[in-house]
């Protein structure tokens, strides 16, 4: 890296670019279904964090006494489920494309982190919702992270488990999706493995 | 078809509305949470509290009250963070992480609250004083006849009924935490910080109820590990956190259940399973799996049809790919 300067002026305006996130066009092999998991997985977490938003600011409990907000738990409950699943999906056909060939590594990388830190984030969000459930996860799940020496995180404490899920680990999750979309922006989708099916054929694997 | 680093590089870029595509699918998503949302609100079972614990099982009550006081409760021995117990350490990471909650399950659970009933209950104040001025071998039998006398205890006109014996204080004190319990002034009593007014910290509250009000409750049975019970759901036919399969499956394995240290066996089984996916572009053999898997086969197969394998590039074709600057992975 010669000149840092240049290097991160370079870096901000490919990020910054409109061609980096209006695409006009994309590759012959990105299209259908299995090319919109990646931005139903990111468009469930918009609905997750709109939700999210709408109970934090009410505080609390709230949506235990005020059925508007109760309807929108609900709607935070599935939109989590969703985002659960179409990532779930969007991992499984990143897998079976190879998805980190072509430089992606990181993206892949990326990607796995996000999985990781959603689990936290997920975990959470059942601690403080004050039933049998959130009750039941914080006891339970209270030995493993004290085995591991993590015991500063104490899942019984309704207060810090709310900071957990309304701030610290949707934060993090978000700087993480955020870096991986960027990474998919700015390399474009993996293209396909090179046909070498055909016995006939006389294309090079690398 | 040319190959670079085993990717196709002639291709065809073919017209798109991403903006169209991403509102698609953020109304896709809206769509699908808001008719679940509207079919089937949201799960939640609800909760075990001091107050209905009390009420429904007084002689249970009585006898974890019981433990807490005489040191034989899971969390009175319970080891760090809570204590210097030794009862719950799985690791040497456990122990060297300290005392970060401080919980003494005799005075916080039990002689915290009494004291406070004993301003309501003139008969408190005498038993708590003969409890805390008695030696320990004094307390020890104590504890142990009535724990003896509970087990046959039987609960009527409002209060537990056991044999007559040598119990000392104990009969009034546990009397008066079930009245507590039973009067839900319990869970004021556990979360009461007396510094700060706030109750963020519900730690003791549900730190009281986790042994056996909520292992023997009856509709935590489904959730137990062993039972697959981390990715069931509180309520039949929600789905709960399912993510969680590869974990709970760990949590079944022979070695790991009947390990002195299954939850940190199984967490930290359960990350190997996460770097291995998290590293898999850089895991020889592995990072090759998909290719000969084949399922690319399938998502790709309108490129493959259009692209047969020695066929030379369809004019138009754009070679090379987008970001080569970042290629250093």
């Amino acid at each position: 890296m010669a000149n840092w300067t240049l290097t991160t002026k370079k870096l901000v305006a490919d990020v910054m670019s409109a061609d980096t996130w209006l695409p006009s066009e994309m590759p012959e092999y990105a299209q259908g279904f299995m090319y919109m998991l990646g931005s139903l997985t990111a468009s469930s977490f918009v609905v997750v964090c709109i939700s999210g938003a709408l109970l934090a600011m009410n505080g609390p409990d709230s949506w235990v006494y005020n059925s508007a907000l109760r309807f929108v738990d609900a709607t935070h409950f599935w939109s989590a489920q969703a985002f659960f699943f179409f990532m779930m999906l969007h991992l499984w056909r990143v897998f079976f494309t190879g998805a980190w060939r072509g430089g992606r590594g990181r993206t892949w990388l990326l990607g796995a982190i996000a999985f990781l830190i959603a689990i936290p984030t997920a975990f959470t969000g059942f601690l403080i919702n004050g039933d049998l459930y959130s009750e039941w996860n914080a006891v339970q799940a209270k030995d493993g992270l004290n085995a591991l020496g993590l015991g500063w995180v104490n899942l019984t404490n309704s207060g810090q488990m709310f900071a957990m899920h309304v701030v610290i680990l949707p934060l993090t999750l978000s700087a993480v999706i955020a870096l991986h979309i960027i990474r998919v922006r700015l390399k474009s989708v993996v293209p396909p493995y090179p046909e070498v099916k055909s016995s006939n054929s006389k294309v090079e694997v690398k | 078809m040319a190959t670079h680093n085993d990717v196709v590089t002639h291709y065809r870029m073919v017209p798109e509305d991403f903006v169209k595509h991403l509102v698609s699918t953020l109304v896709i998503v809206a769509v699908v949470v808001l008719a679940a949302s509207l079919l089937f609100g949201v799960p939640e079972k609800t909760p075990l509290t001091i107050k209905t614990y009390a009420t429904q099982h007084p002689v249970a009550f009585e006898q974890m009250a019981l433990r807490a006081l005489d040191g034989q409760g899971q969390i009175a021995n319970y080891g760090p963070p809570y204590n210097h117990g030794t009862g719950s350490i799985q690791t040497p990471l456990q122990s060297l992480q300290g005392v970060l909650h401080p919980i003494n399950a005799a005075t916080d659970f039990i002689i915290h609250p009494l004291t406070m009933a004993a301003s309501l209950n003139p008969r408190v104040r005498p038993a708590l004083t003969s409890w805390t001025h008695a030696s320990a071998a004094q307390r020890a039998h104590w504890a142990l006849a009535y724990t003896k006398a509970l087990s046959t205890g039987t609960y009527k006109n409002g209060v537990v009924v056991t044999p007559g014996g040598s119990y000392g204080p104990l009969p009034v004190m546990l009397s008066t935490t079930l009245q507590l319990g039973k009067s839900g002034l319990m869970s004021g009593a556990l979360m009461r910080s007396g510094v700060v007014y706030e109750r963020f910290n519900t730690q003791n509250y549900l730190l009281f109820l986790q042994g056996a009000p909520l292992q023997k409750d009856p509709a935590t049975q489904t959730l137990a590990g062993n039972h697959w019970g981390i990715i069931h759901p509180a309520i039949a036919g929600y789905p709960g956190a399912w993510w969680m399969t590869i974990p709970t499956w760990i949590y079944q394995w022979p070695f790991v259940v009947n390990s002195k240290a299954p939850d940190a066996l199984a967490l930290a089984i359960g990350f190997l399973f996460w770097l291995a996916l998290a590293f898999i572009p850089w895991i020889p053999g592995l990072n090759r799996l998909p290719r000969y898997l084949g399922v690319h086969k399938l998502i790709w197969k309108n490129f493959y049809h259009n692209h047969p394998p020695g066929a030379p590039p369809h004019t138009g074709e754009t070679k090379g790919e987008k970001g080569e600057s970042l290629d250093a992975s």
